[in-house]
């Protein structure tokens, strides 16, 4: 069973990098990043199988291990967890040297913020004329159903890139039951998974 | 726990500092989790900035629009008091300490990633973010399970993504007009009386 999942990445093709500047680099990953602001619905996850394709398949900023690990990282640090795109920006800016990543790493967070902010800005200075209006509701209820069938190709996405043995896949579909049906935080799962890697019973 | 004051008057409205150092404390509380509860908590209990009700309609707002639940709030916050320049004010204080921690964690990774033994841990805790990420989808299915287009319409665009790649961006620009034209509000009684066209 695995091994269908994985297929499909593991085959992936090596990713040749644009030759590019350091501003370029730092241009190109701005601008990739405004462009989706407006596509993050159902708050923010559903970019995620679009920042797997930009960064790991277009750009070459990330090898696929990188980008779940960063997936990971994000998830585990405390706030919001739409800060990883700090982390690709760092992951892009890299090569250049710590400088630079940093700095890609804060162009890359306000350019998928900025977009978002100003509508949301908008919205909330026109919410009364909004609240009643048919294309509100039509948007609420039209786009919710999109949203769900983008967050399970997401899972499904994050699953092949975690790319981990038979034991690691298991303990992916526990994880998942358990966080429907149990309230245990997740730093828990995170811990003790991270506890079998060193052990060598989940890998890579 | 506090009762909630519904009766108490309001505090007057927050200045720009005053919502940075705000957001700055609920993003300090929420250290672990649970960002919405506290920042519910130190805007409506604490500082009596809004009524709960005020609040609410903020996170409505904030889960309609796009961009992330809990940054949307910070600038819902924002705007509500002091327009543009709140919101940035709010937001600032919301990311600044843990998006600051997020790139020290980053920059250790980057240098340290080929490292055998933390590459074995990380492996491992990859799998738990993936069963994470899996959940997601199931976590808002159940809202959805007495709709069959809604259904439908699900697994059409889960299919179009995961099985034939079709990119985002396209895909919700494509499927999102045609999603909204279905659940378009009709009149509650299908068959419309007619002298309603004059």
């Amino acid at each position: 069973m695995p091994a269908v999942l994985i297929g499909a990445v593991s085959a992936a093709t090596t990713c040749t990098p644009m030759r590019l500047n350091d501003l370029g680099h730092l241009l190109q990953v701005m601008g990739t990043f405004l462009g989706l602001s407006l596509f993050s619905l159902g708050g923010g996850n559903t970019l995620l199988a679009e920042y797997h394709h930009l960064s790991v398949e277009q750009y070459c900023w990330l090898r696929p291990a990188q980008f779940a690990d960063i997936y990971a990282l994000a998830e585990a640090a405390p706030g919001p967890s739409s800060m990883i795109v700090g982390l690709l920006g760092m992951g892009a800016g890299w090569p250049e040297g710590p400088g630079w990543a940093l700095l890609s790493a804060y162009g890359a967070e306000i350019a998928i913020l900025l977009p978002s902010t100003l509508l949301m800005v908008v919205a909330c200075l026109s919410w009364n004329r909004l609240r009643d209006s048919p294309w509100r509701v039509a948007f609420e209820r039209g786009l919710g159903p999109i949203t769900l069938g983008i967050l399970f190709a997401v899972g499904v996405k994050i699953l092949q890139t975690a790319d981990t043995n038979a034991a690691g896949v298991f303990v992916s579909l526990l994880v998942c039951v358990l966080m429907l049906r149990t309230r245990i935080s997740p730093l828990w799962f995170m811990a003790v998974a991270g506890g079998l890697g060193a052990f060598g019973l989940i890998n890579r | 726990m506090t009762e909630s004051p519904a009766l108490s008057p309001t505090a007057p409205a927050p200045g720009l500092r005053q919502l940075f150092t705000g957001m700055l404390m609920v993003a300090l509380s929420a250290f672990g989790g649970g960002l919405s509860a506290w920042s519910q908590r130190i805007i409506v209990e604490q500082r009596r900035w809004m009524s709960n009700e005020e609040f609410l309609t903020g996170l409505t707002v904030a889960r309609l629009f796009p961009g992330p639940n809990q940054i949307n709030m910070a600038v819902y916050v924002g705007t509500y008091f002091r327009g543009l320049g709140g919101a940035l004010a709010a937001l600032s204080g919301m990311l600044l300490v843990p998006f600051t921690l997020l790139m020290g964690v980053g920059l250790l990774y980057f240098e340290f990633h080929r490292l055998p033994e933390l590459d074995r841990v990380l492996a491992g805790v990859v799998a738990a973010a993936a069963g994470m990420a899996l959940s997601m989808g199931f976590k808002i299915l159940d809202q959805y399970w007495k709709d069959p287009v809604a259904l439908l319409l699900a697994a059409v665009t889960f299919l179009l993504m995961a099985v034939f790649h079709v990119r985002l961006v396209p895909l919700v620009l494509v499927a999102g007009p045609l999603a909204m034209a279905w659940y378009w509000p009709r009149p509650s009684h299908p068959p419309a009386p007619p002298a309603e066209s004059r």
